[in-house]
């Protein structure tokens, strides 16, 4: 087992303690407040991800190094999930992950809402 | 002029660096996420003012966040109803020495409309 040193943020372990939401439009650009143990501002990346038998999907939080506050908390904006025509809500991951070292956080569920459609939008779509 | 360890969160200036959201229900409760300076978690208060009315947002100890974030619900507005929106100042304020940061503005909104404008009659 590798052996860190806890004060250093290059070592110590990821974690999200808190979001302020955990669901969001499917098309992204929903902003969150995110709370996580020490970052730095410019060697970590919020990754959105999906694993099933089809393959994986993986997008990634729109944030710039000052929307990082003191290094622990983080203001960002959803990704677009890689489909925005889903009918139901649909469940993903998302983790904190720093960019040099590749090591993550455990993973919050997130929930993509689909877009609100007309009733008409919908029957022309099921008459197709 | 005092001289202050701006290191030092018992005697550093206070701020709100920014809210979640600011707007909410003048019936109070809803939840705000605050990023702030460095701030002690058992002296520490939120304070709504606006003239002679004043009340403090709700939470505890353990809803402060590595001494930069407070997360805490609103406390409801003296009027309850209210038809128009109603903007009112959000100050940090150390229990401690009294400090207060620069205020922030937070509008409360009407909770119901009277639909049936039965208050007018």
């Amino acid at each position: 087992n590798p052996i860190y040193d806890s004060k250093s943020p290059n070592a110590s372990n990821l974690k999200i303690s808190r979001m302020d939401k955990t669901c969001g439009s499917v098309l992204g650009g929903d902003e969150i407040f995110l709370l996580c143990d020490k970052v730095q501002k410019d060697d970590i990346e919020i990754r959105f991800y999906e694993e099933d038998e089809d393959g994986c999907w993986e997008a990634f939080g729109d944030f710039s190094p000052t929307d990082v506050h003191k290094q622990y908390a983080i203001v960002f904006k959803t990704p677009a999930y890689h489909s925005t025509e889903i009918e139901r809500p649909v469940t993903v991951f998302l983790q904190l992950r720093r960019k040099k070292a590749g090591d993550s956080s455990d993973p919050k569920q997130f929930t993509y809402i689909p877009q609100v459609q007309d009733k008409e939008e919908v029957l022309r779509k099921k008459q197709k | 002029t005092p001289i202050y360890d701006k290191k030092a969160t018992t005697t550093s200036q206070l701020k709100i660096s920014a809210l979640n959201q600011y707007r909410g229900s003048c019936t109070g409760r809803t939840e705000i996420y605050m990023l702030c300076d460095k701030v002690q978690k058992d002296d520490i208060e939120i304070i709504f003012r606006r003239g002679s009315w004043k009340a403090n947002g709700e939470f505890a100890q353990t809803d402060v966040h590595r001494q930069i974030a407070i997360v805490f619900k609103t406390p409801p507005y003296q009027d309850q109803d209210i038809n128009e929106e109603v903007k009112v100042n959000m100050i940090l304020r150390r229990i401690s020495d009294q400090m207060e940061s620069e205020p922030v503005t937070f509008t409360y909104l009407p909770h119901n409309r009277d639909p049936y404008d039965v208050k007018r009659k």
